[in-house]
């Protein structure tokens, strides 16, 4: 499972070939077809009548198709106490098969897929890469575990050592260790207040769950709540005819959850937590941040933010990484999630004794970001980097779906990739100063420190 | 540039040419594509793989130096050398040059090293092409190796080794260990990054000297792939002639040890789930007739990260003792990290391994009773293949599974490329692995997987190293060869819990000489 930081950055462009030609030091521009928008595939959106959406893209990659599930269920939709963690472990679940496929595993290796899933905060996906002659089985079998999954109780309690021990790996990994804390501090009331894998008591709790597990999967496996993505090499046509005879019988019902508003916070919060283990101190501090939006300029605007002011290619990245090496790693995490979530920096620093001096760092860049527009050339290489990015991601028929699954975990669909792409072209120095000014508030900020604990010290 | 501070790992070497019988002579130049019309003549020392419609362009500059041309005392060199050049200045750019450059392409270039191989990769969109290639060649054409860069990386680097790599993975802490174990006293023993205390005596004037001996006109190959342009090939060979020329001396094949019985290292570690590596060597390479089905076999008892697995349906689906079971039968770093096989890690001498995912305790009992529990039943099931084969069924299933599967571990340009890289190191000419994999599945049956199965396993000599806590009681455990009964959270049916009264039996043999028992913060510090 990859919680919060999952893949590529969502980005798009309307005008591409841009002025890139600034930096491009001229002769291999041997020129992508530059049409109106970014995404380069063509694709077709089928719509059902109980609500379930399937996006058709044709990729270049002959043989091969990549067929993703996305269900809008992550942690954020785990509102009911107790229960954190559910929407992890039910994506197991869904691998234990139905009474016409009891065995999925065995069904899937007959067909030679690859397969997997994964849950973040705002979604969980359910993958497989195919051989094209496939596609029917594959529509076959993933229409009826979602619509008919079956399992056991003991099946069920079985699933749920395989959890544990995902989260005791998690565990092992202090920059985990630290997000589980921070997120516990800096939420009162939202469901990201919990990591995906669950606070460890409910974890724990999980094998007594079977009952709920069904009501969940009720409640949130329904066709309003779940869009597939097949990219590749496939006949349009007769994907829209497997879709509707696999997928229309699926009778509708989503409950939406009931997830708490997070109250706007007052006051800057701090604490320290102890890892059980060998590690350098990590510090993180975080902020507040706007929900995603395609078309909010401010919104848009503070993911530059995040590139521009601790991005790789930032000052301050230049001077405490590569210049005095204070510091192991610097990481921004400044994309947007469905709901107001939180945009970090994290650092593992190199000596304790630095710990304030890297506070205070981070403290004066926000201060010049609120201060002073970005620079030109850097807001424009950002731009850049985030469409490469996009663009680079798109090589393969799942690395296609992997960049669009997030897309559809906030909105649904993967029509605003252009809206989105157009919004970032049009952002300014003012919309970043603008977004720094907005978020970057000492009363919406949380500091964890993370230490090893006594045992584990040097 | 990796982003991601250490993804180590990985490292290079020597072909020794008569030696090791992989002959690579690269004399002539390995091209296959669509369009070698298109891509003018092709040079000596120089892979090339023509994609047209690719938007991207992916290079690969194979040094044929790793970890096994590291000096005594200096373990970790050629891993070091690499990691400078790729993360470091060159004479015409400063680092943070070089990252302001890549940045607006989002484009990066990364470095591997395992024991045989260093390999220099990248992708970028051919959009980009010329901006990139000019950052890229200069990596291994003229490095800076100043003082500030090689200072950042090396602190960087003792800190992974004195923190990271023994506290934050331990499978892959317990899959380096059990590598050194097997490879004890070739120059496969050390991990590519070395020891804390060999790297701690590594200067700058060991990396130049490094580099001036390994990274020489002879010994460097130039891979390129994806949409370049007409004579690109050419060029990118014709720039990496300006390096200076040099022969090196092939470095012995490793011949590992023969094992007498199981052999047990245990790691003892405040943890609450134990992770079990185990392995022997095994005569086998891609090379070999035997490989393809090997490879059957292998998929159908272990098959990397998938339920299809064996093993993995053994120990987690039925018994939900963990979250994964596979086995290997060519080297796999790093195999948390991916789910395709690692590329440019090739190797003249292998091992056959097994991986059991970290055990923890999701029912009552005791951990070192439900991590031996795993590891007998990982024995059992070997010595079963072994003993009793494959199925005709089970063989056929197993061969329609691969036959598609495999399509998966060359899905970019870049990896495309890559094992062509391979094919060179291994001497496979023609069609090359990736495209043999489909027409040897075709003409394997299951009397020659049987027969290879038998030759190649088994279930009575090997290594395994254990990361639990409380290593004396488990050493205790294992010279009483008590039995390690488990228990479920839920209800199992009568033929999994009589099943499970013979694995928990199932004999260990090992003696008590042969348990070694290490501190976590020992491990790898010489």
């Amino acid at each position: 499972m990859k919680s919060f930081k999952a893949g590529l950055l969502i980005i798009a462009l309307a005008s591409p070939a841009l002025s890139l030609a600034e930096w491009v030091d001229g002769s291999s521009t041997i020129g992508l077809a530059q049409t109106a928008g970014i995404f380069p595939f063509d694709y077709k959106l089928v719509r059902l009548d109980n609500g379930f959406k399937a996006y058709l893209i044709k990729t270049n990659a002959p043989g091969q198709i990549s067929f993703v599930t996305v269900a809008r269920v992550g942690s954020r939709d785990e509102w009911e106490p107790g229960k954190t963690g559910f929407a992890h472990f039910f994506e197991h679940v869904m691998f234990r098969g139905t009474e016409k496929y009891p065995d999925y595993d065995a069904m899937v290796a007959r067909t030679g897929a690859a397969y997997n899933a994964g849950t973040g905060a705002d979604r969980t996906s359910y993958y497989l890469v195919a051989a094209a002659n496939s596609l029917e089985q594959m529509m076959d079998l993933e229409s009826d575990r979602i619509r008919n999954l079956k399992y056991s109780e003991t099946d069920f309690r079985t699933e749920a050592g395989a959890v544990l021990g995902e989260f005791n790996q998690g565990r092992a990994n202090p920059f985990e260790y630290l997000t589980e804390k921070l997120r516990d501090t800096a939420f009162d009331a939202h469901t990201y207040k919990h990591l995906t894998i669950g606070f460890e008591k409910d974890v724990r709790a999980m094998p007594e769950g079977y009952q709920y597990s069904l009501s969940f999967h009720e409640r949130y496996y329904r066709p309003e709540n779940c869009v597939l993505l097949l990219a590749g090499d496939f006949d349009t046509n007769h994907a829209e005819q497997l879709i509707a005879k696999y997928y229309s019988p699926w009778k509708t019902g989503y409950v939406a959850p009931k997830i708490n508003p997070e109250p706007a916070q007052t006051a800057a919060r701090e604490t320290t937590v102890e890892f059980p283990g060998r590690t350098l101190p990590i510090l993180t501090v975080a902020y507040k941040g706007p929900a995603w939006s395609a078309i909010d300029k401010l919104a848009v605007a503070t993911e530059v933010l995040g590139l521009v002011a601790f991005g790789p290619n930032s000052d301050i990245y230049r001077k405490l990484i590569i210049k005095d090496q204070k510091v192991q790693s610097l990481e921004s995490g400044f994309r947007l999630s469905r709901d107001p979530n939180l945009l970090t920096i994290t650092t593992m620093v190199t000596n304790t004794g630095d710990l304030q001096l890297i506070k205070d760092e981070i403290q004066k860049t926000v201060a010049r970001f609120r201060a002073k527009p970005v620079d030109a050339r850097l807001l424009a290489d950002t731009k850049s980097a985030m469409r490469y990015g996009f663009l680079m991601g798109l090589e393969t028929p799942q690395g296609t779906n992997f960049a669009l699954r997030e897309l559809v975990g906030l909105t649904g669909g993967i029509e605003p990739v252009e809206d989105y792409y157009r919004t970032l072209m049009a952002i300014t120095a003012d919309d970043v100063k603008a977004a720094a000014n907005k978020f970057l508030v000492e009363t919406g900020r949380t500091i964890v420190t993370l230490r090893p604990a006594a045992e584990g010290r040097q | 540039m990796r982003t991601t501070a250490f993804c180590l790992a990985l490292a290079g070497v020597v072909i020794p040419v008569a030696e090791a019988g992989l002959e690579t002579r690269l004399d002539q130049g390995v091209i296959v594509g669509s369009a070698q019309s298109n891509i003018g003549k092709m040079p000596q020392g120089a892979i090339a793989l023509s994609e047209p419609d690719s938007p991207f362009v992916a290079f690969n500059i194979w040094v044929k130096a790793g970890s096994q041309n590291d000096p005594k005392g200096k373990e970790g060199l050629a891993a070091l050398t690499a990691n400078l050049l790729a993360e470091g200045s060159t004479r015409q750019n400063d680092y943070e040059q070089i990252l302001a450059r890549l940045y607006p392409m989002a484009a990066e270039y990364h470095y591997s090293v395992d024991k045989e191989m260093t390999d220099f990769t990248g992708r970028v969109h051919r959009d980009n092409l010329a901006s990139y290639y000019a950052l890229f060649k200069n990596v291994v054409l003229s490095p800076d190796f100043r003082e500030e860069d090689f200072t950042r990386i090396k602190t960087r680097t003792l800190n992974y080794l004195k923190q990271a790599r023994r506290f934050s993975n331990d499978e892959e802490l317990s899959k380096e260990l059990l590598y050194r174990e097997i490879f004890r006293g070739t120059p496969y023993e050390h991990p590519e990054e070395g020891y804390v205390t060999s790297v701690e005596t590594i200067g700058l004037d060991d990396v130049t000297a490094f580099y001036a001996k390994y990274y020489t006109r002879e010994n460097v190959v130039a891979g390129v792939a994806g949409s370049y342009p007409v004579n690109f090939v050419n060029r990118m060979r014709g720039d990496l002639d300006a390096l200076p020329a040099g022969k090196v001396a092939p470095v012995p094949k490793p011949t590992p040890a023969t094992i007498d019985g199981v052999r047990i290292l245990i790691v003892e570690k405040n943890t609450t789930a134990t992770p079990i590596s185990f392995g022997f060597p095994i005569s086998l390479l891609r090379s070999d007739p035997d490989f393809y089905a090997m490879m059957l076999a292998n998929s159908w008892l272990g098959e990397h990260r998938t339920a299809v697995s064996h093993l993995y349906q053994v120990i987690r689906a039925t018994r939900g003792l963990n979250y994964g079971d596979y086995t290997y039968i060519e080297a796999y770093p790093r195999g948390f990290a991916t789910q395709v096989p690692p590329t440019n890690v090739s190797r003249r001498s292998q091992m056959f391994e097994g991986w059991i995912r970290p055990v923890s305790m999701t029912a009552p009992g005791t951990l070192h009773d439900r991590s031996l529990f795993a590891f007998r039943a990982a024995l059992r099931e070997i010595a079963r293949l072994v003993q009793t084969g494959m199925t005709r069924e089970a063989f056929e299933a197993q061969r329609r599974y691969l036959r598609n599967y495999h399509v998966n571990f060359g899905v970019t340009v870049g990896r495309r490329l890559a094992y062509r890289i391979d094919d060179v190191f291994y001497g496979i000419r023609e069609s090359g692995f990736l495209a043999s994999i489909g027409p040897e599945l075709d003409a394997l049956t299951v009397e020659k997987v049987n027969a290879a199965i038998k030759k190649h396993l088994q279930a009575r000599n090997m290594w395994a190293v254990f990361i639990t806590q409380d290593a004396e009681g488990m050493k205790k455990k294992l010279i009483e060869g008590a039995e390690t009964q488990i228990s479920y959270a839920g209800r199992q049916p009568k033929e999994v819990l009589d099943e499970d009264r013979i694995i928990a039996s199932y004999p260990i043999p090992v003696a008590a000489k042969d348990i070694t028992t290490v501190n976590i913060n020992e491990v790898f510090e010489r």
